[in-house]
């Protein structure tokens, strides 16, 4: 038996009286593709975050390829292996393209508290160029991340969660508020990432979560209610009355 | 940018090595040595120690108002261990050895309040750093034994310095001065080390930063620690001008003297630390003889008033949106 990239157990989150994940079970596999769909309030984020450790479960398990990491800190379950992007760009601001990149390197590495000024040709600083070009940023090297486009930013979020090296890559909402110009960008950056990474991804637009996944989890008032592949998800009654209203 | 800085920089910092020259050509040598000393040479000691509190504003988004008390304890650090201070407490060590302590003991104090203050940001770390200060402040008010109470400790002359006298005015001021350039130099090194970007980076986005890997806390912790070694060689160069320390160096009054220092110059920059302790210590030296000796302290906060409500961000604000409407480029 194959060992999961992710094992999710029974797992709930709640904040006070709000029971915004319940008894969520499921299992990614590795270098599975995952896209996580649900009306706004189902829970997603919430999973997310359960999963990457900033609200960490109330009840249940979680298992990073066989390692329990339900109660592990943020930082060590990146450690671990695991890259996330946010709903909302978290980026820094007052820092330029290169620095967001060259720190988003640096986190994984055992130099990362360094008080001695990086050279040109540093490795960490080579890579993070590299990164910039892979994410079509090569030109904004040092343009503050204040000044970028949403699109720009977008694509500087998948960059610094790719910078080290993933095993587990969690996307949420990466298309949020791109223009129609941006998203064939991003369609295409989801499709050149490596197959050995495992990919999961909260996304409301069908059109970029459904071409990008192999399985389709939906979710719905912190609930799984539906898991299947992407052909057999625009058809199934229960997601088209989660989408369109139906039977109600 | 980083270039722009670095020239400006440069230029202020050769301007303050001629100083006292231009002031002996400009003025009688005892009004010379009294601007190099006691309004140049002070207010670049406390421009350290305020620098200390906008490297951590600047570069980490935390407001520290423990900072004068940190440099305090640098300063009674020296006074209780270094031979010849009045009265004797400890005594034992020269200035050799009881300078680069009383330095420690200031870093690892910075580093007990940054741990202390490791989960608070905004108001609360302001709140939480001012009461920490105060708590120490009564502390040392009240205990003889160790810091001599509210009269505290005297006769801290400083050290004969390549057989120059610490007490001649232009060794102090160019001491000072060196110490200063190497300091904020240091900080402008630093900012741009893993350690600073990631710094700067838990100013904008902890979040982001933990789930870059990074451990935010001990990162918060260290950058206090280095804030407080700023702190504390600004600490010991008060210290020996003021010929030795007493509580009321370390209150609530010098806390938020530090405080004013920081916002007149401006918080984006560590420069700003020494314009705003320059501009301070003329008008706190200069306020009773231009205004009125009974209301100086009203000068000073008008003076204050009039440069925040003109300029938020400060003298260095006020410096960028001058170029800016005279058509220059953005400021460093």
């Amino acid at each position: 038996m194959t060992i999961p990239a992710i094992h999710l157990a029974g797992v709930s989150r709640r904040f006070g009286a709000l029971h915004a994940v319940r008894d969520v079970s499921f299992d990614v596999a590795a270098g599975e593709r995952r896209a996580v769909l649900g009306p706004n309030g189902a829970g997603k984020t919430t999973l997310f975050n359960t999963i990457c450790g900033d609200f960490p479960p109330t009840a249940g398990r979680i298992e990073f390829f066989g390692a329990d990491i339900t109660a592990a800190k943020p930082h060590h379950r990146t450690r671990m292996g695991i890259g996330r992007t946010y709903q909302t760009s978290l980026l820094f601001n007052g820092l330029s393209v290169l620095d967001n990149l060259f720190i988003a390197v640096r986190g994984l590495r055992p130099n990362r508290f360094s008080f001695l000024r990086p050279g040109r040709d540093d490795s960490g600083m080579q890579k993070a160029r590299e990164l910039a070009e892979r994410m079509r940023l090569s030109h904004l090297l040092d343009s503050e991340v204040i000044n970028l486009s949403h699109g720009q930013r977008r694509q500087l979020e998948v960059g610094m969660a790719l910078a080290g090296d993933p095993r587990l890559l969690m996307l949420d909402e990466p298309a949020a508020g791109l223009s129609p110009g941006d998203r064939p960008e991003l369609l295409r950056l989801l499709r050149e990432l490596p197959r050995s990474l495992t990919l999961i991804l909260i996304e409301h637009d069908m059109d970029i979560a459904l071409p990008a996944a192999d399985i389709v989890t939906v979710m719905k008032d912190g609930e799984v209610v539906v898991e299947a592949t992407p052909d057999r998800i625009e058809s199934d009654p229960v997601v088209q009355a989660i989408y369109l209203g139906g039977g109600h | 940018m980083h270039s722009r800085v670095l020239l400006w920089s440069a230029l202020g910092l050769a301007l303050l090595l001629v100083m006292p020259w231009l002031l002996l050509q400009a003025l009688p040598q005892n009004q010379a040595q009294f601007w190099t000393a006691n309004i140049l040479g002070r207010g670049i000691v406390f421009g350290i120690i305020a620098m200390s509190l906008t490297f951590l504003a600047t570069y980490g988004g935390f407001i520290s108002l423990a900072q004068m008390m940190v440099a305090g304890v640098a300063g009674y650090t020296l006074a209780i261990f270094v031979d010849g201070a009045v009265p004797r407490i400890a005594g034992g060590l020269g200035y050799g050895l009881a300078i680069p302590l009383a330095i420690l003991a200031a870093t690892v104090m910075g580093l007990i309040v940054g741990a202390i203050a490791v989960r608070t940001r905004d108001i609360y770390l302001l709140m939480i750093t001012l009461a920490l200060a105060m708590g120490i402040f009564r502390f040392i008010e009240t205990n003889i034994a160790w810091f001599n109470g509210y009269e505290g400790i005297r006769n801290v002359v400083g050290p004969d310095v390549f057989g120059f006298d610490f007490r001649n005015a232009y060794v102090f001021y160019y001491i000072a001065l060196g110490t200063a350039g190497a300091l904020y130099f240091g900080v402008l090194y630093l900012v741009r080390t893993p350690f600073g970007l990631v710094l700067q980076g838990i100013r904008d986005n902890p979040r982001r930063v933990a789930a870059l890997g990074y451990a935010v806390g001990p990162h918060r912790i260290a950058a206090f620690g280095v804030a407080g070694f700023i702190a504390g060689c600004g600490g010991v160069l008060a210290t020996i001008y003021n010929i030795g320390i007493s509580p009321g160096s370390i209150g609530l009054g010098a806390t938020v003297n530090v405080l004013i220092m920081s916002v007149i110059g401006g918080l984006g920059h560590p420069i700003g630390a020494f314009v705003g302790s320059l501009v301070f210590t003329f008008f706190d030296t200069f306020s009773a003889s231009i205004y009125d000796r009974e209301r100086f302290n009203t000068l000073i906060g008008v003076v204050f008033l009039v440069i925040v409500l003109l300029s938020p961000d400060g003298l260095l604000g006020a410096g960028a949106r001058l170029r800016k409407m005279l058509g220059g480029r953005d400021a460093p």
